[in-house]
């Protein structure tokens, strides 16, 4: 594409008074690109006026007015490259001409004096004509062979039996898989469930088999029971899935990467990708390699995984002051359930009725922490549990001791009847020892709301012990990926499958594979069906995409992919190891081997490669390097005391919009900072803060999301990752004569806009104490 | 194990306690809302929420023998306020209701006195004595002689005292009994649960609070600390300075009758006749505003049987005592007669049934808050 550029400046929300506007034309003027102006771009004259302009030839716009998060429908001009350039938000309404005061006709005349929010402006134009240089129009990624558009539901319980009804209500074809010989789960298991309908007050009769009676009537849907997932190979629109029966061993069954001490020699060395790949194929001895694609395997294009939980079982001695392993009437609820669906509530010891019952929801040791893997849900259980006991037995008693009652949303109508039953009582309490006293037992609880210590009388004690998401050890999506068979690093949430439980519930840190029910926290049956439709609906959002060419989630619609330039790969396999979503699969000999479908557009590997051969149409180290250099760094040749010039690489997904909000609210930070907003931190290349500060600019600062345990980066692992970039530099720095404090990270989330003016100008300020970067003018 | 509590909740405590007006209970879940609203409430006692859980757990002994129930008088700002519709000011109604029948001896009478099956037996008992006894004695005449209506003639005062004055000492003989369970048992329940230094009851120290306590209570000035049923302070004070009006010119009746041999009728300008006529009038307002008052309130607030049964009673005697005197008057001798019969129902139904009715709380109360006062609970 031949460019053709042109500069348009809005002059409207103020820009035109704050900004000498002739003289920011004379900046694209000078390179010989139109400038023209107006008063209100995003209206109906002002879009005329830029559609002629297209319409007269011009192909690469940049539009200097709003943010790019605002107007982003009004400026969409298809097959022309736009850049927003935001003078708006972080340049004029972020430094207001009372704080930042404009120059004076006479001191237009004075050499010495300059205009730090003109300078401001003018750069980000400079910048945008450097990017726009080096980009060019995305094309969607098609697969080379025909996608499919199956998709898979792993587990036949609640959840799974929902999405597979759900998908096929959407017209899509449905494979089903469960291990067990019959479909139902747990849900199958139990006398009652909690109520998932109005007025959600009674324990109703399990839905589970009205459930499989529908599902059966689904000429969409294919029923696979006793059958698991062997391997699931290749990328969404063409997930290559090997089934198989449950406990079988077969050549396709997916390899695990090697531990990591066997990944070096004796010395402790890191040994060559050959040696490696022979390694692991020895450690997987009879099974396939991953890029090995088993012939006979079905093509799906996305996956739900509703693989469900287990009864938590207790570690030996771990509830024993509760008598828990040593009094055959002390239970688990997963045991109080069995009991309850198979007839009357006994002690197990001698079969008598059990009249008094004591349910215990939390261990009471050190703090008041519930059972491991219980949650709202177990609250839920014990109440109904306690209604199975009344409906039992006429003059039954149940007590419930918790430290928390959580019943969430309208089953707090639930908790509301069960409470006025005449036999159940509740408390808050810490169920200190469970005794043997006669036949029963007595239970000792504290701190209750009766306000003492007190002792109850009980047949039969009740653990509200968890449920265990099945995914904790077990990958059951046995995904044929380099980075392993399982979700990575979900022992930060005990098992959980999770990506962002807040922002992107449902999806994994693997693209088009959904979780759904228990993997992802305990739920009752109603929360179930809904995960349960959210995840067949991310399927489906996945295959349109796949589809259409374009990234799923959470750059919904990008349409760019990364490229690789493969004859400068060295081979470091730092891009498939970095890839927070294995998206990456590097071949015998440590090339890696893109899986554009799997991508999700953050950027990673371009952060990533040392050779720097990785970028994305609009996106890359020259485009963002060139931004950088672009930046005008005024020299003691210039002005007597020359500004200071300081970088800013910002995370556009919470520290950008947090940088608009601070111009909205008409807060103010300096204006010697020059912001580039990136894809995420992760795709933070050093390079460009290497060239930064070689050209002479004084500091360098990346805003990104938090990361650690409770991270918040929406690419799971991009502040993390420049942050370990960040720290390695200093060494570099050092053999510069430059001090490390030149370069400094920064964690915001998107409400921190009111302390973020504050962030930005100490930074600053440590930088002047540091006085200028001596490389300035060369 | 020694100071621990072994909790045996009474299912049918609390069934009974739903019985009572107090079908709400089990709804509380603790937030204490009554508790900041309730302006009895000490600083470290959180009422009335633990006796709400009390109730809800069926701790039947914990509650019937706090003397923190009757602390309350119904004052109804907890139940307007609690967020979940327990309406504490029930449960503590219904638990003084339990208290008054479990201290009322025999059981069987207590039962009978609340139960509103039993209400026309219980009515046709004091017919039936007066007219066997005032048929065997003669003093009954059905035909009273002399062209002024004097109801002495129609009934003797030597009947109505013949049985008057045996049915106020079995009343004072069943509260002397109920008084001493409680008095023993409130103040057991305070050194159990903290709520008294004091190891034993003293009676003279106690005396005095009771002289001590009288005062604010004829004042209600614990009553009108209420924000919500503040109107009803007024019409609880007609009707106690009412009865204590009657009881004060009952009083000089009877001790001008058999001292000085001066028998009534006595002249409208007579000052004891005038105190009569307020206190006679007061009864009948101030138990019709009791009406109004519960009515308007209903259904934020319980209004049992046994709420209702006291009521009517002070209405019906207010009505019938100045009915038989507004007739007199009229000499309408017949209706007179009539009503004054009625009148004398109601006046031994008063007697008798006080010490199971929800009038003993004129007792109770008035020792609780004088064990209040003694103790040091801050209320």
């Amino acid at each position: 594409m031949d460019k053709k550029y042109g500069v348009y400046i809005c002059t409207g929300c103020g820009i035109g008074e704050s900004l000498d506007i002739p003289k920011l034309c004379e900046v694209p003027e000078e390179e010989g690109i139109t400038c023209k102006t107006h008063g209100q771009f995003c209206g109906k004259e002002g879009l005329e006026m830029l559609q002629q302009e297209i319409d007269g030839g011009v192909n690469t716009l940049m539009i200097a007015a709003c943010s790019p998060r605002v107007n982003y429908d009004t400026f969409d001009f298809p097959g022309s490259i736009v850049d927003r350039v935001n003078i708006r938000e972080q340049v004029v309404w972020s430094h207001p001409r009372d704080k930042f005061p404009a120059l004076t006709e006479e001191e237009k005349e004075d050499e010495e004096k300059f205009d730090r929010v003109q300078m401001m402006a003018e750069d980000y134009l400079r910048m945008s004509m450097a990017k726009t240089e080096r980009i060019i129009l995305p094309e969607p990624y098609k697969l080379e062979e025909e996608m499919s558009k199956k998709i898979l539901v792993i587990g036949g319980g609640v959840t799974g039996i929902t999405a597979a009804m759900d998908a096929a209500k959407a017209g899509y074809e449905v494979t089903l898989v469960e291990k067990e010989e019959k479909l139902g789960g747990y849900a199958a298991k139990m006398r009652k469930q909690i109520p998932v309908d109005e007025p959600y007050e009674k324990p109703m009769k399990p839905m589970i088999g009205g459930l499989i009676d529908e599902l059966n009537g689904f000429s969409n849907v294919t029923v696979k029971t006793s059958t698991v997932v062997a391997r699931l190979a290749g990328q969404p629109g063409e997930f290559f899935v090997t089934f198989k029966k449950p406990g079988e061993k077969i050549e396709f069954d997916v390899p695990y990467p090697l531990p990591e001490e066997m990944t070096v020699d004796e010395s402790g060395k890191e040994l060559d990708a050959e040696t490696l790949h022979q390694k692991f194929m020895e450690y997987n001895e009879g099974r396939k390699d991953i890029l090995t694609i088993d012939p006979n395997a079905e093509k799906f294009g996305a996956v739900v995984l509703a693989a469900g939980w287990k009864p938590y079982k207790p570690k030996e001695g771990e509830f024993a002051h509760l008598g828990f392993g040593e009094n055959p009437d002390v239970i688990t609820n997963y045991q109080f359930e069995e009991m309850a669906a198979a007839g009357k509530i006994t002690r197990p010891s001698d079969g008598q009725p059990a009249k008094s019952v004591v349910f215990v929801q939390t261990p009471g040791k050190e703090d008041d922490a519930d059972f491991s893997y219980s949650g709202s849900t177990a609250s839920l259980v014990a109440l109904k549990h306690a209604t199975y006991l009344r409906e039992d037995y006429d003059d039954a008693k149940a007590y419930i001791f918790y430290q928390h009652m959580r019943t969430p949303g309208l089953s707090e109508n639930f908790y509301k009847s069960v409470q006025q039953d005449t036999g159940i009582f509740l408390s808050k309490g810490k169920v200190s020892a469970v005794s043997k006293n006669g036949d029963g037992l007595t239970v000792e609880a504290e701190d209750t709301l009766l306000g003492e210590k007190i002792g109850v009388k009980a047949d039969l004690v009740v653990l509200g012990t968890g449920m265990v998401p099945a995914t904790k050890d077990d990958p059951v999506v046995n995904m044929a990926y380099r980075q392993g068979p399982g979700f990575r690093d979900i022992d930060l949430f005990n098992g959980y499958v999770d990506s962002n439980f807040i922002c992107f519930p449902y999806e994994t840190q693997r693209t088009g594979i959904y979780a759904a029910g228990t993997i992802r926290r305990n739920m009752t049956m109603g929360e179930c069906m809904e995960d349960a439709a959210g995840a067949a609906l991310k399927t489906i959002q996945s295959l349109e995409s796949v589809n259409r060419g374009v990234s799923v989630h959470p750059r919904s619609g990008d349409m760019t992919f990364p490229d690789f330039f493969f004859q400068r790969c060295t081979q470091c396999k730092r891009c498939t190891q970095e890839c927070p979503f294995g998206a990456l699969d590097d071949d015998a000999k440590g090339t890696p081997k893109p899986n554009p479908t799997r991508c999700r557009r953050c950027g990673t590997c371009m952060g990533a490669c040392p050779e720097r051969i990785i970028g994305f149409a609009d996106y890359s180290i020259d485009s963002i390097g060139s931004m950088v250099k672009a930046v005008q760094v005024p020299s003691e040749d210039d002005y007597t005391e020359p500004p200071f010039r300081v970088l800013g690489i910002v995370c556009e997904n919470d520290a950008y919009p947090a940088l608009d909000i601070i111009g909205l609210n008409k807060g103010a930070f300096s204006a010697d900072v020059r912001l580039i907003p990136v894809r995420c931190l992760g795709s933070m290349n050093v390079i460009w803060i290497k060239d930064a500060l070689s050209q002479g600019m004084d500091g360098v600062f990346l805003l990104g999301c938090k990361h650690g345990d409770d991270y918040q980066c929406h690419f799971v692992k991009g502040s993390e990752l420049a942050d370990i970039r960040v720290k390695k530099i200093g060494d570099a720095l050092a053999s510069l004569a430059l001090e490390h404090e030149r370069v400094a990270q920064f964690e915001v989330a998107i409400d921190d806009y009111d302390k973020l003016p504050k962030i930005i100008n100490d930074f600053v300020e440590s930088i002047e104490a540091l006085g200028p970067n001596p490389f300035k003018g060369f | 194990m020694a100071d621990r509590y072994m909790i045996e909740p009474d299912l049918n405590f609390i069934k009974e306690l739903n019985g009572m007006g107090a079908d709400t209970l089990k709804k509380c879940y603790q937030c204490a809302t009554c508790s900041v609203a309730c302006p009895i409430s000490p600083d470290d006692r959180p009422f009335p929420r633990k006796e709400m859980i009390a109730a809800s757990w069926g701790l039947k002994e914990k509650l019937i023998k706090s003397c923190d129930i009757w602390l309350c008088h119904n004052c109804g700002d907890c139940t307007t306020m609690c967020p979940r519709g327990a309406k504490p000011g029930d449960t503590l109604a219904a638990l003084r209701n339990y208290a008054i029948m479990d201290y009322g001896k025999p059981r069987a009478l207590a039962e009978a006195v609340n139960d509103p099956k039993k209400l026309p037996i219980l009515l046709l008992i004091p017919a039936v004595i007066f007219v066997i006894v005032g048929l065997i004695t003669g003093l009954l005449d059905f035909t009273p002689e002399g062209s002024e209506i004097v109801h002495s003639h129609f009934f003797s005062s030597w009947l109505v005292d013949l049985i008057m004055v045996p049915a106020s000492i079995w009343t004072v003989v069943i509260f002397a009994i109920g008084i001493k369970g409680f008095m023993k048992d409130i103040h057991e329940n305070a050194v159990a649960e903290g709520k008294t230094q004091k190891e034993k009851l003293e009676i003279v120290p106690f005396l005095k609070s009771i002289v001590n306590v009288i005062p604010k209570i004829l004042m209600h000035s614990k009553f009108s600390e209420c924000g919500e049923n503040e109107e009803r302070a007024t019409s609880h004070m007609m009707v106690l300075f009412g009865f204590i009006g009657l009881f004060i010119v009952t009083s000089i009746f009877f001790v001008t009758m058999y001292g000085f041999g001066i028998h009534g009728p006595y002249s409208q300008l007579n000052p004891v006749k005038w105190l009569a006529n307020i206190a006679g009038v007061a009864l009948v307002i101030g138990s019709a505003l009791m009406i109004k008052n519960r009515f308007a309130k209903q259904p934020d607030q319980n209004t049992t049987y046994k709420d209702w049964s006291l009521i009517g009673l002070a209405l019906a005697l207010g009505l019938t005592g100045m009915l038989t005197e507004m007739t007199r008057l009229g000499g309408a001798a017949g209706l007179s007669y009539t009503i004054y019969f009625i009148h004398l129902m109601f006046v031994f139904a008063l007697f008798v049934y006080l010490p199971y009715s929800k009038l003993a709380h004129l007792v109770y109360r008035t020792l609780a808050i004088a064990y209040a006062d003694y103790s040091g609970r801050k209320f």
